[in-house]
């Protein structure tokens, strides 16, 4: 995982995430999109006219006052608080 | 939010499941089963040393069908650029057999002993050595753990009176596993047919949310459960990668 | 160049001038012997 920011605005991050594709990133933009203070969040792995550009790039959009980057942060311990609670789920089970 | 996961297993094996998961949303259940396909690595082989073949088969052929064989891949044992050597020795007339595989490593063993490889006859021979090591189904097939991983929304199937009386009656196809009056009953129990199981009433099929019915099999290299385990681990270490990217 | 004859299975060295024969049993068609070197083959 190879982190690129091309975009860093008060309430916009654009970053692209090297190495992932849509397993990660939809995973991620799911936990981005139930994260408070996030307005639009979206990936893209192939953008038109980006000359064969297939690394997958995110996009997040937040409310006024919230840093998307806190966001993003905010996120990804999110994903890990989804696999935390399924992997107990599933070891109780199994 | 919290999370409020449930899980339950309707089948159990190990190298077939099927079990309900519910509380996910359908973006992580999503990243659960592509995991599971292409995340988790697996041992096979990938280079061969061939010292004789004077098997009909070239030994591009003959080594393409190697790479093929499962082998069983415990976890947390090896790492990406470990290789696990494997030589095998069969003098016609005979078949040579996945088993007759001998592995250097004994935790690493082809996962099913009867895999043919190549029929030899009187007086060919096949002798090679293989290197084994480990890489996820991204980059090759042969490295996929799990060979048939999917989910379906979970259904409820409720009865909502009586069906028209001279109404021509058609089947009603469901499949999988539905949820009817609390319980989780096969499809196939039924013949995947509602009318057979509810005969002259009408039913209501609902999707029930964020509930999903996962169908996992393996190739043999781990079992269901360890597979789920290592794509969970694999989705969260991705996660905390990426926490600490973006904490500098 | 080691070969092996078509017809009676003899092992049969070839020279600049012997031609294309078998010097046992004269039949022209000879077959190549695998080399014992160790072929590493690359699984894809």
């Amino acid at each position: 995982m190879e982190l690129t920011v091309t975009e860093n605005l008060e309430q916009e991050l654009r970053v692209e995430i090297a190495g992932e594709d849509h397993t990660f990133m939809n995973v991620l933009k799911g936990a981005l999109l139930e994260t408070e203070g996030v307005a639009a969040a979206t990936y893209d792995v192939n953008p038109e006219q980006s000359g064969g550009q297939t690394e997958p790039i995110l996009t997040v959009k937040t409310e006024d006052g919230v840093d998307p980057i806190d966001a993003l942060k905010t996120a990804a311990q999110r994903v890990q608080e989804k696999t935390d609670a399924f992997r107990s789920a599933f070891e109780q089970a199994a | 939010m919290d999370e409020d996961y449930e899980v339950e297993f309707v089948e159990r094996g190990d190298r077939k499941a099927l079990f309900l998961v519910r509380g996910v949303t359908p973006a992580f259940a999503n990243g659960i089963r592509r995991t599971m396909i292409a995340d988790v690595p697996t041992l096979a082989i990938d280079e061969v040393r061939v010292i004789e073949n004077s098997s009909v088969m070239f030994d591009e052929q003959i080594a393409l069908r190697l790479g093929l064989v499962p082998l069983t891949t415990p976890p947390a044992e090896f790492d990406e650029d470990d290789v696990v050597t494997l030589s095998i020795d069969v003098a016609g007339p005979a078949t040579a057999y996945s088993g007759d595989l001998v592995s250097a490593d004994d935790m690493v063993q082809p996962a099913d002993q009867n895999v043919p490889i190549i029929e030899l006859k009187d007086g060919q021979r096949l002798e090679l050595e293989a290197d084994a090591v480990l890489e996820t189904g991204k980059a090759h097939a042969k490295h996929q753990g799990g060979v048939s991983v999917g989910y379906r929304h979970l259904q409820r199937v409720e009865v909502v009176g009586d069906a028209d009386e001279f109404e021509e009656s058609e089947p009603n196809i469901v499949r999988g596993v539905v949820e009817i009056d609390g319980e989780l009953v096969d499809t196939a129990e039924f013949d995947n047919d509602l009318t057979q199981k509810f005969p002259g009433k009408e039913v209501a099929v609902h999707d029930v949310e964020k509930a999903f019915v996962f169908h996992v099999e393996t190739d043999g290299s781990m079992t269901v459960e360890e597979l789920v385990n290592r794509a969970t681990d694999s989705i969260e270490s991705r996660a905390l990668e990426l926490e600490d990217a973006v904490s500098l | 160049m080691s070969y092996k004859c078509s017809r009676c299975k003899r092992d049969v060295t070839l020279d600049e001038y012997g031609g294309v024969r078998c010097p046992y049993c004269g039949h022209r068609v000879l077959l190549k012997e695998r080399s014992t070197d160790i072929k590493e083959v690359d699984v894809r």
